[in-house]
């Protein structure tokens, strides 16, 4: 029972991040309508800014999201700016040569920050992260913690500003349908550049805690690609709760392999792979859309 | 123009299987690392510029080759032998993942091939067979490198020889039909799936013998060279900076990258920046001409036809 309660606590705990920065990719992919493999990249970046943040002028990598969040927000917007001509989205479903040059503006990331920061191993030590607290009989680490608040700290936020503000309907418009929104008088234009930066900065979020949390290089990011690809797929790309639940989904499995199973550490990644390609090709609208299915037949 | 095109192709073959009678060591291997990313490139265009499914799982194949050679090669099975046998595992392997896979289009399709390409890897580098993530070695034997040399050269050329095959059949053009437009293509009765499993298939088994090769050259095979994404990355770019689709497109980017690779990056300076040039080729490739190197000579040779006739014109009012 112990342990059950441990398993469910640290993968709500990890389903916070998870959702961060799947939440990201999910923004995007709905007004732009395509797969930002660049990502990775902007994750893996977030994490050195916090490093650098946290080196240079030891600013604390939680308060530091304070100035990561709008840094990568503007860098989304620049990225748009200089690419959109090939990314706007053009029809429904997303073109290859989008893919294709966002892994190249991936790879060009990744290689800026190998110049810049090497590629040996980093991480952020500040002085709490070897402690740890015990809430409801579970230890668990205070990073974890703080990392879990901030996460839901974004995702309200950026569910109040899609639901409650003049700007979100406009990005729910342009997700649902690009001419109509266009028809009804929305830019169309300044709104994929919004939501570019925003997805961007989520991106940065997401990989400024990671950064807390575990070792990097230039290189990390792209196992966290794949799971939030996973999660999006799982969870639909509708509606923050969809998001959520799907990370809560692949944070239960991650989490209930490792307890109670003998899967060894390493082959843990290959799991979540595996889900993705089941995900991708058994449950194509997700897991809301296997309960729609099944609400039908039962209505039926 | 036909004895034209016919010359071009043939004098680099005949060059490069007469070349260890004239040229030294250092430069047959540079040939053959020419020759393993021309095959790579060419296997790669059977699929993803044929049928225009662009996959980013494809050192899965090569590794499945390389490591069905050296782990029957312990068991004491002539290297050369068990190239079919690793091309037809591989072979098995993809249609196993493209029975499902292929029900994706377009850009998911690619995502479930990293996802593939991430999984293999990270499943023979934890599994003990295969000598975890600190590779495995062929056994101590007979080392011939001009018989590794030969081998890779003519599976190069047989490579090129089946994707220009490829192109003029009937299974060509349904390939053609499917990346045009799969809907259309379903309507006149192009089974897509058998088209893209088969080409699939062949792709798979030629990378894999291309794998097989390698394992047989460098003697020595890990998990992070054989199944390295960087691997799979390269394997996508080379077509895609020459011109994916066409028969030359592959050939002339394998010539770009493997160059750049053995010279460029032999300079200290810029043995870091390999990425930014892969990077950046790619986002050039894509900006300004996704049909790559092959589009721009197409549109050179339009432009200089044009003025050519145009200046024709002038001559004739005279």
């Amino acid at each position: 029972m112990q342990q059950f309660v441990s398993v469910v606590f640290n993968s709500l705990l990890a389903a916070g991040l998870y959702a961060t920065m799947a939440y990201g990719l999910a923004v995007i992919y709905g007004v732009m309508r395509i797969i930002n493999l660049a990502h990775a990249g902007v994750m893996m970046l977030g994490a050195y800014v916090t490093f650098a943040l946290f080196t240079r002028f030891s600013l604390d990598p939680f308060l530091g999201l304070v100035v990561v969040a709008p840094l990568f927000f503007v860098f989304g917007v620049v990225l748009y700016r200089l690419f959109g001509k090939r990314m706007a989205g053009s029809g429904t479903a997303p073109s290859i040569e989008s893919l294709l040059l966002l892994f190249g503006v991936w790879l060009v990331l990744q290689n800026a920050a190998y110049v810049v920061w090497t590629g040996d191993t980093q991480s952020i030590l500040t002085s709490y992260t070897m402690k740890s607290i015990k809430i409801a009989g579970v230890r668990v680490g205070v990073v974890s913690v703080f990392v879990f608040l901030a996460s839901l700290i974004s995702l309200v936020f950026l569910n109040v500003l899609l639901t409650r503000t003049y700007l979100g309907k406009a990005i729910r418009a342009v997700t649902q349908n690009r001419d109509a929104a266009r028809l009804s008088g929305v830019n169309a234009d300044r709104i994929s550049a919004i939501a570019f930066g925003l997805g961007t900065a989520f991106a940065g979020i997401a990989g400024a805690m990671f950064s807390t949390l575990m070792a990097f290089t230039p290189d990390f990011g792209r196992s966290f690609l794949l799971k939030a690809f996973c999660i999006i797929v799982l969870g639909g790309m509708e509606s923050v709760t969809g998001v959520a639940t799907g990370a809560l989904v692949l944070a239960l499995l991650e989490n209930g392999l490792a307890a109670y199973t003998t899967v060894p550490t390493s082959l843990q990644d290959a799991v979540s792979f595996a889900l993705l390609f089941v995900a991708l090709v058994a449950l194509p609208r997700g897991l809301p859309g296997l309960l729609a299915r099944f609400e039908r037949r039962s209505t039926r | 123009m036909k004895v034209f095109r016919s010359v071009l192709w043939t004098a680099p073959a005949l060059f490069v299987l007469a070349a260890p009678s004239f040229l030294d060591r250092g430069t047959l291997n540079d040939l053959w690392s020419l020759a393993f990313a021309v095959t790579l490139a060419s296997a790669w265009n059977l699929l993803g510029g044929f049928a225009g499914q662009v996959s980013l799982g494809y050192s899965a194949f090569l590794g499945i080759g390389a490591y069905t050679t050296v782990l029957l090669s312990l068991r004491g099975f002539d290297p050369f032998l068990t190239l079919p046998l690793g091309a037809i595992i591989a072979a098995i392997f993809s249609v196993a993942i493209g029975l499902p896979a292929f029900r994706l289009r377009g850009p998911y399709f690619t995502i479930a091939t990293i996802g593939v390409g991430e999984a293999v890897r990270v499943c023979a580098a934890s599994v003990s067979f295969t000598g975890g993530s600190s590779g495995i070695r062929m056994p101590a034997g007979s080392f011939d490198f001009n018989r590794n040399y030969l081998s890779m050269v003519i599976l190069a050329i047989l490579t090129v020889a089946l994707a220009a095959y490829v192109k003029r059949s009937a299974f060509g053009r349904a390939l053609a039909a499917i990346k045009q437009d799969i809907d259309a293509a379903e309507a006149l009765g192009v089974n897509s799936t058998r088209f893209k499993l088969a080409a699939h298939a062949l792709s798979a088994a030629v990378v894999a013998v291309a794998g097989s090769l390698y394992a047989i050259n460098f003697q020595y095979i890990a998990p992070g060279s054989v199944f390295d994404f960087q691997l799979s990355l390269s394997i996508v770019l080379m077509p895609i900076i020459g011109g994916v689709g066409s028969v030359v497109g592959p050939v002339l980017g394998a010539l770009i990258v493997s160059t750049l690779q053995i010279k460029l990056l032999s300079m200290p300076v810029l043995r870091d920046s390999f990425l930014f040039i892969y990077g950046g080729l790619l986002i050039f490739v894509m900006l300004y001409e996704p049909k790559g190197l092959v589009g721009i000579g197409r549109r050179l040779w339009a432009l200089g036809a044009a003025t050519f006739r145009s200046k024709g014109g002038i001559v004739d009012a005279a």
